[in-house]
């Protein structure tokens, strides 16, 4: 017995100083230790042993143990501080599952943060309105082709005796009455919603969003108008970029402007994708006394200024998208909404 | 409007020292807008937008006295020639020729003239390039005529065989709903009514006017005598008729903005001028002209103070007033205040003292103008502001792996219920009504994604429109949201994240609705009101969610209260039970929780068959439990779960 033991430990030891890795040390340890291991074995054994030599193949045995115990480990501390585990860090991570925000929640939040910061106030009015917000009280007379059948949704009610017919705002303009009847200036008012007109092409969507600021303040002026669209211009598509302003004709306006910001790209020199170094945006104008009047605001005392344009195009000025048809971003297609 | 002007014809009107991309750039810093400069073989071709309220402005000559006094705020020399025209006419309201009766407020003013002898042929070289520059397809001398006139000057010519009028004699009226007309290209229109019509002597329909002639008059190869016929019509009753028979051309265009009746005179002596030259026509000597209500000279009045304030910059007396006669006004000062005389051809544009102050401001150029951002006071956010709650909302779900989409309000018939508000005038059947619940919008989003065979979720923040008798929809803001390809715990997971994220203290009831598959949908109320409902659909594979952005934002603590935390630590075990099928776990948990007020949490750990750990923690707050008491506790537990259930405890 006392032989056999020994021939174990010296079994062991060698396989113990060959052995290259934790992962064979382990199973070193198992093969030997283990529930059936090979010394655990001749420890069941060592009943069979007359009692005399007992107390001496029981000491043996023990001290082999130790001795195995602490190469083992000795053997182990080796490896970690020479050749660590093996480790693969190229392995590719498990991901959370990654949602997405809209393309236009993202232009949206862009827009508000940028008016917020200069003490403009987000407000929200009804998308399906009188005809008096859309247009009656924008000063649009009575003919005016916007109030056809052919270019603004109506809605299939009894008309309003003093409001007109029921119809879906074709523009956020008509927040403007509705923020002067919440409240008296000073007003720096951003409503950004869904508008709709009955069109649908390439470049239209017959429901598409708009944002609109109204400011109307005491000596509010052209000059302000300018420094609102600069700073607008900088802080939404980037340093550098400025607004310029050009004559148009709008109802709710005198006098009305057409508003362009300056190509990233060429910086104002024109290039392929610009005009002549500009991007038309949309438009703006200083607000009719008439639509002042009508909001309850004395024009002789205050003067304003509004601008309206629509979110996907400052998005696909902004990102340079380039995407083909304006109808994509209203696609449900994952294959587009996991894009952004 | 989009209107094409050669450039050799714009500067017979414009003499000036500026170049061609000059014209096109500082055209459109002060006036219209030049969208581009397109080279053809006879001339480079302006392609300009014309605004609605500056009709006086689509054409050459209205271009060529715009830029005359544009160009010279630029540095640049320009002058506009003026049209020679030579008026050896007498204009009358009778002839001899025609006898016509005129509704005024159809047509305020109408000028004829009846040309004698002409030969048809081919217009001149010169008249054939102009019109293909502008793209105008030359036909013959007379039609030539007709559209040289409306390009140059921004009126619509129309001309008659006049042996063809019976009776020599029209009657300018509306028509009668059904009456029908064939007009030069034989197309046969059955008239809506209202629509403004000539008959001639018989009572035949020979022109629908500022749409189209009538085939019954229309000139051709033998006609012999013109009757050259120059009108304004009433704007609004020339947009129905374009509109309504979809008939839209450039002469309707013009029409149904409004044209300045002086330059139908203008029109048409310029237009009998060249049928003398081009046709070799005579024409009578009396031009008839029914004209019963002259427009009068108007002025506006402003001081000047007004336009330094609404300028915010001072542009001096002198410069106001170069620069509005550069424009065709007459301004004239006593003392601080202005006086403006309103030309004819901006008679419907310029009325009111902003109208002035634009005209000085584009002038003076918007380039040239200071930019500034307002001082003064900041107004106070509104307290309820719904937006910033929406924002976290979306966040949220994007971190659960939700992906947002934008879906149209307008949906179909099938996809809405009964009492949806309708459109009048819907463009498709597709987009018929106002919808008033996203479930269907996010049904078809699912559906767009068939092919995908991994989980996912989309969701929708926006309006529904519940309809109110008599008054505007309630706009409802609403979230909702569909998971497809997703186990129905990690779907309900999300929302109890979502809720408990909000901290909204919620129960979750089991209720029925029509819709969803029975017994397989759940309300969440706070207390008795319902904020939501979430559960699977009947229709496909799908489960959905809605709640009511209002109703959730009212039940969102924000404020998060702080709980001490407790110095001792809780006991934590696991009990597995089996249970009967059809169990309904949501109710074991909810029964385990109330057992005792030790019972702090339960959580469901696993499920393996019929077997369901739970997972509870133990705790008071005061001391640390025995595990005696732990074990009474637990006793009870299963004691009641066997009781109620039939759960038995595997130990």
């Amino acid at each position: 017995m006392q032989e056999e033991i020994l021939t174990l430990k010296n079994q062991v030891l060698a396989q113990i100083m060959s052995s290259k890795d934790v992962i064979e040390l382990e199973q070193i340890r198992i093969d030997y230790f283990g529930r059936s291991g090979k010394l655990t074995s001749l420890m069941k054994k060592i009943r069979e042993v007359p009692s005399d030599q007992r107390g001496q193949i029981g000491q043996t045995i023990n001290e082999v143990k130790l001795t195995i115990e602490e190469l083992i480990s000795n053997k182990k501390n080796s490896f970690k501080e020479n050749a660590r585990e093996w480790f693969d860090p190229t392995i590719p991570g498990v991901k959370p599952k990654m949602g997405h925000l809209h393309l236009l929640t993202q232009a949206i939040r862009e827009i508000s943060s940028v008016f917020e910061k200069i003490g403009f106030v987000r407000e929200r009015y009804p998308e399906v309105e009188w005809d008096y917000y859309a247009f009656g009280a924008l000063n649009f007379p009575k003919n005016h082709p916007a109030r056809d059948d052919w270019e603004t949704f109506f809605v299939d009610q009894p008309e309003n005796p003093k409001l007109g017919p029921m119809l879906l705002t074709p523009h956020t303009s008509s927040g403007q009455i509705r923020e002067m009847e919440r409240t008296k200036p000073p007003i720096r008012m951003i409503n950004i919603a869904k508008c709709y007109r009955r069109q649908s092409d390439v470049s239209h969507t017959q429901m598409f969003h708009q944002f609109e600021g109204l400011v109307i303040d005491t000596d509010i002026s052209i000059v302000n108008l300018k420094g609102t669209l600069d700073y607008f211009a900088e802080n939404f598509f980037g340093k550098g970029r400025v607004a310029r302003i050009r004559p148009y004709h709008f109802q709710f306006t005198e006098p009305s402007f057409e508003v362009d910001i300056s190509c990233g790209i060429c910086k104002g020199k024109g290039c392929k994708l610009c005009k002549e170094g500009w991007l038309e945006i949309g438009g703006a104008g200083m607000v009719h006394p008439n639509v002042l009047k009508n909001g309850g605001v004395d024009p002789n005392k205050y003067s304003g200024f509004a601008f309206g344009w629509g979110v996907e195009r400052a998005l696909m000025m902004k990102s340079g998208l380039n995407i083909p048809d304006l109808r994509m971003l209203y696609s449900t297609d994952l294959r587009f909404l996991t894009q952004f | 409007m989009d209107i094409l002007i050669p450039n050799n014809w714009l500067r017979e009107f414009l003499k000036t020292d500026a170049t061609n991309g000059e014209i096109a750039k500082y055209l459109s810093l002060s006036g219209p807008s030049v969208e581009k400069i397109i080279k053809n073989s006879f001339s480079e071709v302006y392609s300009i937008e014309v605004t609605t309220n500056r009709m006086d402005t689509a054409s050459v000559y209205g271009i060529a006295r715009e830029a005359s006094a544009i160009l010279p705020r630029f540095g640049k020399k320009a002058k506009l020639a003026s049209i020679k025209l030579t008026n050896n006419f007498t204009f009358s309201n009778k002839v001899d020729y025609l006898s016509a009766q005129v509704d005024p407020k159809l047509c305020p003013r109408f000028t004829s003239v009846l040309i004698k002898n002409v030969k048809f042929g081919k217009s001149s070289q010169v008249v054939r390039e102009r019109l293909s520059a502008c793209g105008i397809r030359p036909i013959n001398n007379i039609v030539d005529i007709s559209n040289y006139i409306m390009l140059e000057l921004g009126q619509p010519v129309h001309t008659f065989d006049y042996d063809k009028i019976k009776g020599s004699s029209m009657v300018l009226r509306e028509s009668k709903k059904g009456e029908k007309i064939t007009t030069l290209d034989d197309k046969e229109f059955i008239l809506p009514g209202g629509d403004i019509v000539i008959e001639d002597g018989k009572g035949r329909l020979i022109d629908l006017c500022g749409i189209m002639g009538g085939g019954l008059s229309a000139i051709d190869e033998y006609t012999q005598n013109v009757l050259l016929f120059i009108q304004n019509y009433d704007p609004i009753h020339i947009r129905k008729t374009s509109m309504t028979l979809a008939q839209r051309s450039m002469a309707a265009s013009l029409f149904e903005k409004g044209i300045d009746p002086e330059l139908v005179k203008t029109a048409i002596l310029k237009a009998t001028k060249m049928f003398e030259e081009l046709t070799g026509g005579i024409p009578e000597k009396e031009v008839l002209d029914i004209y019963p209500n002259p427009i009068k000279e108007k002025a506006v009045s402003l001081d000047f103070e007004k336009i330094t304030k609404k300028l915010g910059i001072e542009i001096s007396r002198k410069d106001i007033t170069e620069i509005l006669t550069l424009l065709g006004f007459s301004p004239s000062w006593i003392k601080n205040q202005l006086k403006v005389s309103v030309p004819s051809f901006r008679s419907d544009d310029v009325i009111i003292p902003e109208d002035v102050v634009e005209e000085i401001a584009r002038i003076y150029g918007y380039h040239n103008f200071p930019s500034r951002i307002m001082s003064g006071v900041i107004p106070d956010k509104p307290a309820d502001s719904p937006f910033d709650f929406e924002e976290i909302i979306k966040n949220l779900l994007k971190g659960y792996g939700g992906a947002e989409v934008y879906t149209f309000s307008l949906v179909s018939k099938a996809n809405t219920d009964k009492d949806s508000l309708k459109l009048a005038n819907p463009l498709g059947t597709d987009s018929e009504y106002l919808r008033t619940s996203l479930m269907h919008s996010l049904s078809e989003a699912v559906k767009q994604n068939a092919s995908e065979k991994e989980a996912f979720h989309l969701f929708e923040i926006a309006n529904v429109y519940i309809p109110k008798n008599g008054k505007l929809p309630d706009e409802k803001m609403t979230l909702a949201g569909m998971f497809a390809n997703t186990d129905y715990r990690q779907a309900k997971g999300v929302i109890e994240a979502l809720l408990e994220e909000l901290n909204i203290k919620a129960v979750l009831v089991q209720e029925e609705l029509k819709g969803f598959l029975p017994g397989q949908r759940i309300e969440i109320k706070v207390g008795d009101k319902v904020i939501g409902q979430f559960g699977n659909l009947e229709e496909g594979n799908y489960t959905y969610y809605e709640f009511g952005i209002a109703e959730m934002k009212s039940y969102s603590d924000s404020h998060k209260k702080y709980v001490p935390i407790p110095s001792n630590p809780p006991q934590i075990e696991d009990l597995t039970f089996n249970f009967p099928v059809k169990t309904k776990i949501g109710d074991v948990i909810n029964l385990i929780s109330s057992k005792d007020k030790t019972i702090e949490k339960v959580e469901l750990k696993d499920i393996f068959n019929d077997a369901y750990t739970f997972r509870i923690w133990y705790q008071d707050k005061n001391r640390t439990l025995t595990n005696k008491e732990v074990e009474s506790v637990r006793k009870e537990i299963v004691k009641t779960v066997k009781a109620k259930f039939g759960g038995t405890y595997k130990d």
